[in-house]
C-alpha cells in the first residue's frame, strides 16, 4: 500500500520572510506565476514541462472558487490533475504527497504545488477593514450554524494560542512541565537561523532566559514560542523519475506520507495530548520501511514550542512523557545529534500563511540536495517533516530521500 | 461589560440547550440507538449517525480537563473579563465543552478538579452561558449581570504639598511610574450617542450597532476618541501632589494625542497618569502630565494624552 517512490521533490522557491507591513503588495496570481518561474529555474524545467497544480483555495485572493482554472489560464498550463488543499498549516504536506500520488498514477508528470502569502494590493474602493474583520476571530468560523460560532467564541475561546496552551497544560498535568526543555527548542532553532540569512530572525540570537523573560499570552506559552505571522509565499515542483532524471539538482523522492484529523477543536479529541501527527507519522514510516532512528534530519511543524515538543513523542522519536528529557539531552542544531529545524524552524523563520509549513519541506529538499550552505549537514540522504493545521487537529508527516 | 462580544445564535437544532441555561437547567442529548453523548447539539448523533437524539438534563457534574489564564485577551471585548480563564470541561458523561472557569482565583485550579455549573447571565435578554466554579463556591452568587461597575478600593495617597517655586521639588515629580487608577465609568452607546449629536460626529461607525455589528472590524460600535479624551473629567486622579503658590493655572492644550487602541461601546474604562516634564517658560511653569485611558484590563491605552499645564 501506498506510494513506491517513483515522484520527487526537484525545485522550489520560497520569499524571504518580510513583515507584512513593508513586504510587497502582488496579486496572487502573480505570485503564482513568479513563484513557479522560480522554482522552475531551480529545478532546471521548462513551463512546458508542468501538467499538474496544487493550490491553496482558502485565502485565495482573486478567487473563492475555480481558482486552480484561473491559475492555469494566467500562467498558460495545460493541466491533466488540479487539485486545491485545505488544511491550513498541514496544506505544504498535504500538497507533496497529493502531487505525488497523482504522478505514480500516471495522471501528470510534472506538479507545481504553490502557496501565495503575500498581500495582495488594495483595490480603489476596497476597504480594508474587511481584513481586520477577518482576523478579529482567527481561523474560527462565525457563519451561522458553526459549532465554533455558537459554542467558542461566546465564551472568548477564539485563535490559535488559547488551544494550544491548553494543550500544555493538559500535558503539564499528565507528564510535568520543564519550561526550560520548551525553551531550549526555540533556542536552538535560533542557533539554526543564524546560518540562514533567509530567516527573520537572522542575526539575532536567543537565550532561555529570554524566552523565559518574554511575556506571557496564555498560560505557560510565552511570545517567543510562537511563531510570528509573516508575508511570504512558496511553491515547489515535484516531477515523475524519468523527468527528475533531467532535473538540475539531486531529487527529493517521496517515499512515505500519512495524514490524519478527527476534530476541529482539540477540546473534542479522544485525548487531547495524543495527537494526530501520531498514526500519520507510522504511515509514513511504515510506508518507507524505515524507523524514527533512521532519519538524518527532522524538520518538524512548529508553530509553538508545544507542537514541536508532541510531534517528537507522538512520531516516535522518543516514548510518551520523554519529549522534555530528548529536548535537554540533544542538540538539535545543524552541528547536534539530532538536526531539527535546520533553517531556523518557522519560530526564527517566519511564519507566511499557510506557506509556513513550506520551510519546512524546502529545507530538506535543500538538505537533501546539499545546497543548505554554511549549515549543510554532513550527511543528509533521509528527511522526516512535518505538518500541522488549526489547533493539532489536521496534521500529516512525509518521509523524503536522496536516491 | 462590552455589548460588542460574540454572543450565542441559537439554531433549530440548538435551541432546547439554550432555553435550558434560561431555566438554569442543562440538556444535552443523548443516541437513544448506542446511548452515546452528544456535545455540542446536533441532528444526528456522532457515534452511530442515527437521527435518534433525545435532550436530557443533567446534574452538571464535571472535571477540569484542561484551561489557560489569558495574559493578553483573546478579543478587545474581553478586556473586562481578564485574565479570563478558559477551560475545558468534562461532563460526567464524559462529553467536552469549551467554557470559562469563575469565582475561582488561579491558585485554587487544578487539572482535574470536581466543578458545578454557574448558569450565567450574560445580557439583559436573559441568555445565559454555561461557565463553571469550585465545588466550594456559591454558584447562585456567580450568575448574575454585575449591577453596576465595581470600583477598586485605593486608599487615597498621601498628598504632598509642592511650592512652585521649589524648583527641586518640582523636578522630583517626574517620574516613568504612573499614578494608581482611577475610579471606573462606563461609556455606553447612550453616551455616545449624546456626544454624537452634541458634535454632530454621528458616523455609523459610533451610532449604528446593527450596520457596526455587520461592517465594522471591531464587531459593534466604539466610542469616539475624542469622547474618550474628554471623559477624563469624570475620573478622579490619583495623583499623590498639589501645587501651591500659585496664581493661575490653565490647560495649555496637548502636546501629544493619541488614540491607539479602541472603546467598544458599553466598555469599562479607567485611566492613570504620570508627570513626564516640568520646565519653566516665560510665562511661567509647564508641567506636562501624561495621562493613559485604558479599557479595564486592557494593557494598552485607549487614549494618550500629554497635557500641558501652565501655573502662572
Amino acid at each position: 500500500m501506498g506510494l513506491k517512490g517513483h515522484a520527487a521533490i526537484v525545485g522550489s522557491a520560497q520569499y524571504k520572510p518580510e513583515k507584512y507591513a513593508t513586504a510587497p503588495r502582488m496579486f496572487h496570481l502573480e505570485q503564482v506565476a513568479d513563484l513557479a518561474a522560480q522554482a522552475l529555474r531551480d529545478a532546471g524545467l521548462q513551463a512546458s514541462d508542468l501538467d499538474g497544480l496544487v493550490i491553496n483555495g482558502p485565502q485565495f485572493h482573486e478567487a473563492s472558487v475555480f481558482v486552480p482554472a484561473m491559475a492555469a489560464e494566467y500562467l498558460g498550463l495545460r493541466l491533466n490533475f488540479a487539485e486545491v488543499v485545505d488544511l491550513g498549516g498541514c496544506t505544504s504536506v498535504g500538497m507533496v504527497w497529493r502531487a505525488a500520488a497523482a504522478i505514480e498514477l500516471g495522471l501528470c508528470q510534472a506538479v507545481l504545488c504553490v502557496l501565495p502569502a503575500r498581500m495582495a494590493p488594495l483595490g480603489p474602493d476596497e476597504d480594508p477593514s474587511w481584513m481586520a474583520r477577518a482576523m478579529r476571530f482567527g481561523g474560527h468560523s462565525t457563519a451561522f450554524g458553526a459549532p465554533e460560532a455558537e459554542f467558542d467564541l461566546p465564551y472568548g475561546h477564539m485563535g490559535q494560542n488559547t488551544g494550544y496552551a491548553m494543550i500544555a497544560q493538559r500535558y503539564a498535568a499528565q507528564y510535568g512541565y520543564d519550561p526550560r526543555a520548551l525553551a531550549k527548542i526555540a533556542v536552538d532553532q535560533r542557533t539554526n537561523a543564524q546560518y540562514n540569512p533567509q530567516a527573520m530572525f537572522y542575526g539575532q540570537p536567543l537565550t532561555i532566559e529570554q524566552v523565559l523573560a518574554s511575556k506571557k499570552v496564555a498560560d505557560p506559552l510565552h511570545v517567543l514560542e510562537i511563531v510570528m505571522p509573516v508575508a511570504g509565499g512558496a511553491a515547489l515542483i515535484i516531477a515523475s523519475k524519468e523527468v527528475a532524471a533531467r532535473a538540475r539538482k539531486r531529487p527529493s523522492y517521496i517515499t512515505g506520507f500519512g495524514e490524519h484529523l478527527a476534530f476541529k477543536s482539540p477540546s473534542y479529541a479522544a485525548d487531547m495530548v495524543q495527537t494526530p501527527i501520531g498514526p500519520a507519522s507510522r504511515r509514513a514510516f511504515d510506508m518507507a520501511g524505515l524507523k524514527p532512528g533512521d532519519v538524518d534530519a527532522a524538520q518538524i511543524y512548529d508553530c509553538y514550542t508545544i507542537t514541536a515538543l508532541l510531534t517528537l513523542e507522538d512520531a516516535g522519536f522518543c516514548a510518551k512523557g520523554e519529549g522534555m528529557s530528548f529536548v535537554r539531552e540533544h542538540d538539535l542544531t545543524w552541528r547536534g545529534d539530532f538536526p531539527m529545524n535546520t533553517h531556523g524552524g518557522q519560530l526564527s523563520f517566519g511564519q507566511a500563511g499557510s506557506a509556513g509549513g513550506m520551510s519546512q519541506v524546502i529545507e530538506a529538499v535543500t538538505q537533501i540536495a546539499g545546497e543548505a550552505g554554511e549549515r549543510q549537514l554532513a550527511q543528509c540522504d533521509t528527511v522526516y517533516v512535518s505538518g500541522t493545521g488549526g489547533v493539532m487537529s489536521e496534521q500529516g508527516a512525509l518521509i523524503l530521500q536522496g536516491a | 461589560m462590552s455589548n460588542n462580544k460574540p454572543m450565542p445564535v441559537p439554531t433549530e437544532i440548538s435551541a432546547p440547550f439554550w432555553e435550558g441555561l434560561k431555566a438554569e437547567r442543562l440538556l444535552i442529548q443523548q443516541c437513544n440507538q448506542c446511548s452515546h453523548w452528544v456535545f455540542y447539539p446536533r441532528r444526528h448523533c456522532p457515534g452511530c449517525l442515527a437521527h435518534e437524539l433525545a435532550w436530557r438534563e443533567v446534574s452538571g457534574g464535571a472535571s477540569l480537563y484542561s484551561f489557560t489564564v489569558t495574559r493578553i485577551a483573546t478579543m478587545p471585548d474581553f478586556a473586562d473579563e481578564m485574565p479570563q480563564m478558559l477551560a475545558v470541561i468534562e461532563l460526567d458523561q464524559g462529553v467536552r465543552i469549551n467554557s470559562n472557569l469563575v469565582g475561582l482565583d488561579e491558585s485554587e485550579v487544578k487539572v482535574g478538579m470536581r466543578l458545578q455549573p454557574v448558569f450565567a447571565e450574560v445580557d439583559a435578554k436573559g441568555t445565559r452561558l454555561l461557565r463553571f466554579t469550585g465545588m466550594d463556591k456559591d454558584p447562585q452568587a456567580l450568575k448574575s449581570l454585575p449591577a453596576a461597575v465595581e470600583q477598586p478600593a485605593v486608599a487615597a495617597p498621601r498628598v504632598r504639598q509642592i511650592a512652585l517655586d521649589d524648583e527641586a521639588a518640582l523636578q522630583s515629580l517626574v517620574s516613568d511610574t504612573f499614578s494608581p487608577w482611577s475610579n471606573r465609568i462606563v461609556v455606553d452607546q447612550g453616551l455616545i450617542d449624546a456626544f454624537a449629536a452634541l458634535s454632530g460626529d454621528d458616523y455609523w461607525i459610533h451610532t449604528d450597532p446593527e450596520r457596526a455589528r455587520k461592517q465594522s472590524p471591531f464587531g459593534g460600535t466604539i466610542a469616539h476618541g475624542a469622547l474618550v479624551q474628554i471623559l477624563q473629567s469624570r475620573m478622579q486622579l490619583n495623583l499623590d501632589y498639589e501645587i501651591t503658590g500659585f496664581s493661575n493655572m490653565v490647560n495649555y492644550g496637548s502636546d501629544r494625542l493619541r488614540f491607539p487602541a479602541p472603546v467598544p461601546a458599553g466598555s469599562t474604562i479607567h485611566s492613570r497618569a504620570r508627570v513626564k516634564r516640568v520646565e519653566r517658560v516665560k510665562s511661567g511653569t509647564q508641567l506636562t502630565l501624561e495621562l493613559n485611558i485604558h479599557v479595564l484590563g486592557s494593557e494598552r491605552p485607549s487614549v494618550i494624552n500629554e497635557l500641558v499645564i501652565l501655573y502662572m
